[in-house]
């Protein structure tokens, strides 16, 4: 129960990807965006593109830009930058096969989603000696 | 000749009267980027200013006079029509030959100083493929950049952190500091740009 909290899309995923990446990758991620026929180079299609890469990668994507494609940090948030990470998996895997790997991605997700640091409490700052 | 020529430089009200003070064709608009591109020409005098570029240096934008200058106004975290406006810009200065490159400058001013700081700027220069030499690309202080837009006729409004409606606003300064040409649009078509560019490089 714990684990499946925070798997599916939400509304603060659809908001940030409606606002900053609808206009190119398209309503279902296919690069079909209202923009994307003024573009010089055609947005991927989340379906062909997004399995191969790792979490780390599309999130450093997202963060510095690549191209046309604006740098999202510093402006948004990582957590921002994460649900856009998630939508990005979402959306890449409607109307195609899912590998078997990817069945457990919402349980990463999850997982990920949790703020260890706070319930663990190591992020902690090591208390100063006293002299 | 267009008839706005005999106009005279007029200061005041002429961003009004071509109604670019307003934030029709914004960008960040659901779809603004399918609004066509339109060409105006203007006569407008621009005040001198002092912005920081991708540096972190002092530019002051006296110091273009003698070159006509292609000024855009743009920021790093647009959505929508600042990279085609950028992406335009970089292939004005590609087909300007060396010798024009040495009688002309490009900008791209900020309409979101709270994100674009000068390396945030000098990374969005390189992922365009910028040519620095004669590319500069500039941010400020709001309120000195307030009076910058204002004075370009640029609207400009921050909806949130990284989400700016503004102007789309690609204009052509000439060698004296006036405004003669004016792209109000998404994407400037890059030959009448280039044409523009020319006419007032021959013209006294």
């Amino acid at each position: 129960m714990i684990l499946s909290a925070g798997c599916g899309r939400n509304e603060r995923m659809d908001a940030v990807y409606a606002q900053r990446c609808l206009n190119c990758h398209g309503v279902g991620g296919r690069g079909d965006g209202p923009m994307a026929g003024s573009l010089p180079v055609a947005p991927p299609d989340f379906r062909d593109t997004v399995e191969r890469k790792g979490n780390p990668q599309i999130r450093r994507l997202i963060a510095d830009g690549k191209g046309l494609m604006p740098a999202f940090e510093p402006a948004l948030s990582p957590s921002e930058i994460n649900d856009m990470l998630q939508m990005v998996r979402f959306l890449s895997r409607e109307g195609r096969q899912i590998s078997w790997w990817e069945r457990f991605d919402t349980l990463v997700v999850a997982h990920c989603s949790i703020p260890w640091e706070a319930v663990l409490g190591y992020d902690e700052p090591a208390a100063e000696k006293k002299l | 000749m267009n008839a706005l020529w005999g106009w005279g430089v007029c200061r005041i009200g002429l961003a009004f009267l071509l109604n670019f003070t307003g934030l029709a064709g914004a960008a960040s608009g659901p779809h603004s980027a399918l609004k066509a591109v339109e060409r105006r020409e203007v006569k407008l005098a621009i005040d001198d200013f002092t912005l920081t570029d991708q540096s972190g240096r002092n530019f002051q934008f006296k110091s273009l006079r003698g070159k006509v200058v292609v000024v855009a106004f743009a920021y790093t975290t647009c959505p929508d029509v600042c990279p085609l406006i950028t992406a335009a810009l970089r292939q004005v200065q590609t087909n300007l030959s060396n010798g024009e490159r040495q009688n002309s400058h490009l900008l791209t001013v900020t309409t979101d100083p709270e994100i674009d700081s000068p390396k945030v700027l000098a990374g969005y220069a390189n992922r365009h493929g910028a040519e620095l030499s004669g590319w500069s690309f500039l941010t400020g202080d709001e309120s000195t950049l307030k009076s910058v837009w204002k004075n370009f006729g640029v609207g400009v409004k921050r909806k949130a952190r990284g989400l700016v409606d503004h102007t789309p606003l690609t204009a052509i300064v000439d060698r004296h500091g006036v405004l003669r040409f004016a792209y109000i649009g998404p994407s400037p078509n890059v030959k009448l740009v280039l044409r523009d560019v020319r006419f007032l490089m021959s013209d006294s």
